[in-house]
């Protein structure tokens, strides 16, 4: 589904990730993780286009993005929920919802008129309720479901996270969680996701890459790592 | 809200006049000091109105450009001047080509025509220039300066330096007489002119899917094209309806005076100062801000010269921003990235 090969991606003059190679299965949920500042962010920014990445490629279903401007990489099928769960906080949670339909290029009107698909109100009841609040109204982990039902409502082939949990109190986790593999599941969406949550990770992971100093060193089925070991290299 | 009625100012007056000695000191009769004291209360504040209403209209076009780019555009006010010139063009054209019967038709040829060329030059601007500038705000500054001043020498190279006049269309010669007070249709046009861009904006930007997407790359614009947003398209065209807006306001401004290679500049000051006062990138705020500068340098205006009333209303200002730095209006929200 998704295949970086021998990426770089530079901040200013100083690299950050070097020769990355990595692939998302399609239909899997796959985690990167690592320490703070190994890069795993910086892979998630590459992707979408909104690092400088001068060699590499980003495949699509066999599609190179590597040059491709962000707006495109979304209409090609990429959902992306950033870290810090960016939201628009001066629009209503309907008009946040609205631009994530019409990110794939749908009738504006027909955005409008509200055409969210049912399901993603059915994973976050919580929206419907508050179609007119302002996003910037909402508590964390409200704002972290509609950041995720807006990247759904542009219908992705693949939905990209970063932490997810991060800042979100336990009984939202297990929620975003639950939610995470019902759209897994049930609407066939490709989950790639960065988290620092090991636990998290280990419960809704497929598959698993583990990062240092912008380099892969270790990668592999999730129900064939060592929840141990990789707690060891995740503190040392 | 209560209604104006147009024997307001009479009642006032006859109120005043119950409550005023007979006899002034010159031993003519109160009432009549008291009946031209409200006159030019109104007039003062028809005035104040009218001159909010056109640095508004500027105001507005550097709001949107400074809130969305961070662009702090010196030649806003160039592109009043063009907007003005456009109406005088057209209005020679008219004077050339069309039987006079038609020449009032001019102002309306002139509105649409002075909004497209700005809107286009502002867009051509935006493209070859300012977008090579963006996140480097002194740079571009300076470079809007520059470009301020080339505008100007053109101006005066093509036109003159000597002021040019523009006849104002017979549907707007003349004015109404209400209570002892005169409102020029000119002036009566400009508000009414004003509020109707006012709430095409408002429209534009709150219930249109172009303002939505203007509104998410003023608000992040990383985030905004991870929505499938294309921001270099949303900020040309921004820059475009800025410039076309300021465009318009030449087209006002052409109604009240000579048109000179400066006559931005009488203008620009006053809307930075709105958009500074109002809070940067709010529309309420702008609207706000203007009406402050606009009737306070008015009201200045009736009791000193008007420089030293562009000076108070600066300080008042400076005074005002040293305790709200952010403008009249805030965001309040829970949102990370405020």
């Amino acid at each position: 589904m998704l295949q970086i090969r021998g990426l770089d991606t530079y901040y200013g003059e100083s690299r950050v990730i070097a020769g990355l190679d990595l692939t998302v299965k399609k239909g899997s949920v796959t985690a990167l993780i690592g320490r703070n500042g190994v890069g795993k962010s910086t892979t998630l920014k590459s992707v979408m286009g909104l690092c400088k990445t001068p060699s590499g490629h980003i495949l699509l279903e066999g599609q190179d993005l590597i040059k491709m401007p962000t707006y495109n990489r979304v209409k090609s099928g990429i959902g992306y929920v950033p870290q810090g769960r960016d939201i628009f906080p001066r629009m209503t949670v309907q008009e946040n919802l609205e631009l994530g339909l019409r990110a794939k290029g749908g009738n504006p009107r027909g955005a409008k008129s509200g055409k969210i698909p049912e399901y993603i109100y059915e994973l976050f009841p919580i929206l419907p309720q508050f179609a007119k609040r302002k996003g910037g109204d909402l508590s964390g982990g409200q704002q972290q479901q509609l950041a995720i039902a807006r990247a759904l409502a542009a219908d992705p082939k693949i939905l990209i996270l970063d932490e997810p949990t991060e800042g979100i109190q336990p009984s939202i986790i297990q929620d975003i969680g639950r939610a995470i593999r019902k759209i897994n599941t049930e609407k066939s969406i490709t989950v790639f996701l960065v988290e620092q949550y090991l636990e998290f990770v280990l419960n809704i992971s497929d598959s698993l890459y583990i990062m240092e100093k912008g380099e892969i060193v270790k990668s592999g089925a999730t129900e064939e790592m060592n929840a141990a070991e990789i707690q060891k290299i995740l503190t040392e | 809200m209560r209604r104006f009625r147009e024997d307001t100012p009479l009642l006032l007056a006859v109120y005043l006049v119950k409550n005023t000695p007979a006899r002034r000191p010159n031993g003519a009769p109160a009432w009549s000091r008291v009946l031209i004291d409200l006159a030019q209360f109104f007039n003062t504040v028809f005035n104040g109105l009218s001159l909010s209403s056109i640095i508004l209209l500027t105001s507005l076009g550097l709001a949107i450009t400074f809130g969305q780019m961070r662009v702090i555009n010196m030649a806003h006010g160039e592109f009043v001047m063009i907007g003005a010139y456009v109406t005088y063009l057209t209005q020679k054209l008219f004077l050339a080509v069309f039987p006079e019967s038609l020449f009032s038709v001019y102002y309306i040829v002139a509105v649409p025509a002075a909004f497209a060329a700005t809107f286009l030059l502002g867009s051509l601007l935006e493209l070859t220039v300012i977008s090579r500038l963006y996140g480097r705000e002194i740079d571009s500054l300076l470079a809007t300066c520059g470009i301020s001043l080339i505008f100007q020498q053109a101006a005066r190279h093509i036109f003159g330096a000597q002021g040019v006049n523009v006849t104002s269309p017979k549907f707007l010669s003349g004015g109404i007489t209400v209570g002892g007070c005169t409102f020029s249709y000119n002036r009566l046009f400009i508000i009414l002119f004003v509020a109707l861009i006012l709430f095409a904006m408002w429209f534009l930007l709150y219930r249109s899917n172009f303002g939505r997407q203007m509104r998410a790359v003023t608000q992040n614009r990383p985030m905004a094209k991870c929505v499938g947003i294309n921001s270099r398209k949303v900020d040309n065209f921004t820059f475009g309806i800025g410039s076309g807006l300021a465009g318009l306001a030449g087209c006002s401004v052409a109604l009240l005076g000579s048109i000179d290679a400066s006559v931005g500049q009488s203008y620009i000051v006053n809307s930075f100062m709105a958009v500074v006062l109002g809070g940067v990138g709010k529309l309420l705020g702008t609207v706000l801000g203007s009406s402050v500068i606009g009737f306070s340098g008015i009201a200045a205006e009736t009791f000193v010269s008007s420089s030293i009333a562009k000076a108070i209303v600066l300080l008042i200002i400076i005074l005002f921003l040293q305790k709200k730095p952010q403008g009249l209006f805030t965001i309040r929200s829970r949102a990370l990235d405020e």
